[in-house]
């Protein structure tokens, strides 16, 4: 067993560590054919959801908001697109961390995996809809993109399908990493746990 | 060599703006981004055109390096120009093409709105090109300070910002080390579909996970050993300091408002 001090700080370098993984791996991203270039697929939410899994669903968020953050200090992204990325990050992490943590089977992940792509691709689109597309329209000043139809061919040509993709591709590589690694994802979990 | 990996965009350098206090320049940008969008004249644009590039000349960087930053912008800039010249209707008929007519208000509009995203893009970019990310951190953890009051956990999350920037050649270099004992082994991260693709990653990621973890664990012990008790009381290796300059760099900046607020249309 770990003393509480120290058990607290671990837990925070590990987020930390996690949160630099994941931004190696946000830096291998690759467009899909068919879609827009700057729709990217990447496996930045793996270590969230690994964290999210040993922890809590809040670690997850903490890696993903860590992972956003690193991105901006280095002077990648418009904040707009990765305020976007962070949004999508933790609506496809929260719902398979509490599917887990309620059931911890190899079954709720995969529906949790299914939960969580479903709701990232219906809530990226709301939010496409109302908040981002018309916020860089005001940006840019492109008229065209307050109009109400060129905004909804925008999100059921490229937001929605795109994020049903990503959650797929994620999913893909998850659960074959999941059932190499859930002894040891259950042994840390009992650790802290403890 | 991933020994001497760079990523992100700062140069190092001793010009004043980056030897101006983190703070101030996060301050002024905060604000500079939201002023854009209140040029609409001639003269206010030319106030904040000059406010950006004397401080690109100030930082003594090359043009090119700020140049080859933009490379991602220049597409959405181009764009944009081009969307708003087909589109405004406003103004004298310049050219007649039959299927296009380019019109003195679409020209007009398309130049400033790009002008504006580029003079938006050039000064964020100014200060991720003479600010190292820790700075950035240090200072944003020092402006965020009052939120600590509504138990925001500032500190730590400055901490775990710190950590993670002083771990990102490490992680990647083992990365480099895992994937290349995996290629070694004949395993192709590079061809073949995307599911073969992301198959190959799962050995790479194992190995990953579970030294990080290792990391953590040594780097917890040392820091407890010293004596780490969290933010109460934390003394600091860096310190930032607003001097002289930086009351300059706030005063220059107070003048280029109120010129721009001087100059610009009120309808």
């Amino acid at each position: 067993m770990r003393h509480m001090q120290s058990s607290k700080l671990l837990k925070m370098i590990i987020l930390a560590l996690m949160g630099t993984i994941s931004l190696a791996l946000l830096f291998l991203n690759f467009p899909l054919p068919f879609l827009p270039p700057f729709l990217k697929v990447d496996f930045s939410e793996v270590p969230a959801l690994i964290a999210s899994f040993i922890f809590s669903p809040i670690a997850g968020v903490i890696v993903i908001a860590i992972k956003n953050a690193l991105y901006l200090l280095f002077g990648f992204g418009e904040p707009v697109g990765v305020a976007a990325n962070f949004v999508a990050g933790i609506m496809f992490v929260l719902p398979v961390s509490l599917l887990y943590h309620k059931y911890k089977n190899v079954k709720s992940i995969v529906s949790g995996l299914v939960v969580g792509t479903i709701v990232m691709a219906i809530g990226m689109s709301v939010i496409n809809y109302f908040v981002l597309l018309p916020l860089y329209a005001i940006i840019m000043g492109i008229e065209e993109y307050k109009s109400v139809e060129v905004v909804r061919q925008i999100v059921v040509i490229g937001v929605l399908p795109f994020n049903v993709i990503k959650g797929i591709i994620v999913g893909v590589l998850f659960i074959p990493l999941f059932n190499k690694m859930h002894k040891w994802i259950e042994q840390e979990r009992s650790n802290f746990a403890a | 060599m991933s020994n001497s990996l760079i990523i992100g965009q700062y140069v190092p350098g001793q010009s004043i703006v980056h030897r101006l206090d983190p703070r101030t320049k996060i301050i002024m940008i905060f604000f500079f981004v939201f002023i854009v969008f209140f040029a609409n004249s001639v003269p206010s644009y030319s106030i904040l055109a000059f406010f950006a590039f004397g401080s690109i000349v100030l930082s003594r960087i090359p043009f090119r390096f700020i140049l080859k930053g933009l490379t991602p912008i220049w597409f959405l800039i181009g764009f944009t120009f081009l969307l708003h010249i087909i589109i405004t209707r406003e103004g004298a008929v310049l050219v007649d093409l039959v299927v296009l007519k380019i019109y003195s208000g679409g020209l007009i509009q398309g130049f400033a709105i790009s002008l504006r995203f580029f003079l938006l893009i050039l000064v964020t970019s100014l200060l991720t090109l003479t600010t190292t990310p820790i700075e950035i951190t240090d200072a944003i953890e020092t402006l965020l300070n009052p939120l600590k009051k509504v138990k925001f956990p500032v500190h730590e999350l400055a901490l775990m910002m710190s950590i993670s920037l002083r771990f990102i050649p490490t992680l990647m270099q083992e990365m480099d080390k895992i994937s290349k004992a995996q290629a070694s082994r004949g395993v192709d991260f590079r061809t073949g579909p995307i599911k073969e693709r992301a198959k190959a990653i799962v050995p790479l990621l194992v190995p990953l996970f579970v030294s990080a973890f290792k990391r953590a664990e040594d780097l917890a012990m040392a820091m407890e050993a010293r004596g780490y008790q969290g933010g109460e009381g934390r003394t600091k290796l860096r310190i930032l300091r607003i001097s002289g300059r930086d009351w300059v760099a706030l005063f220059l900046f107070a003048v280029v408002l109120a010129g721009l607020f001087a100059t610009r249309h009120y309808s």
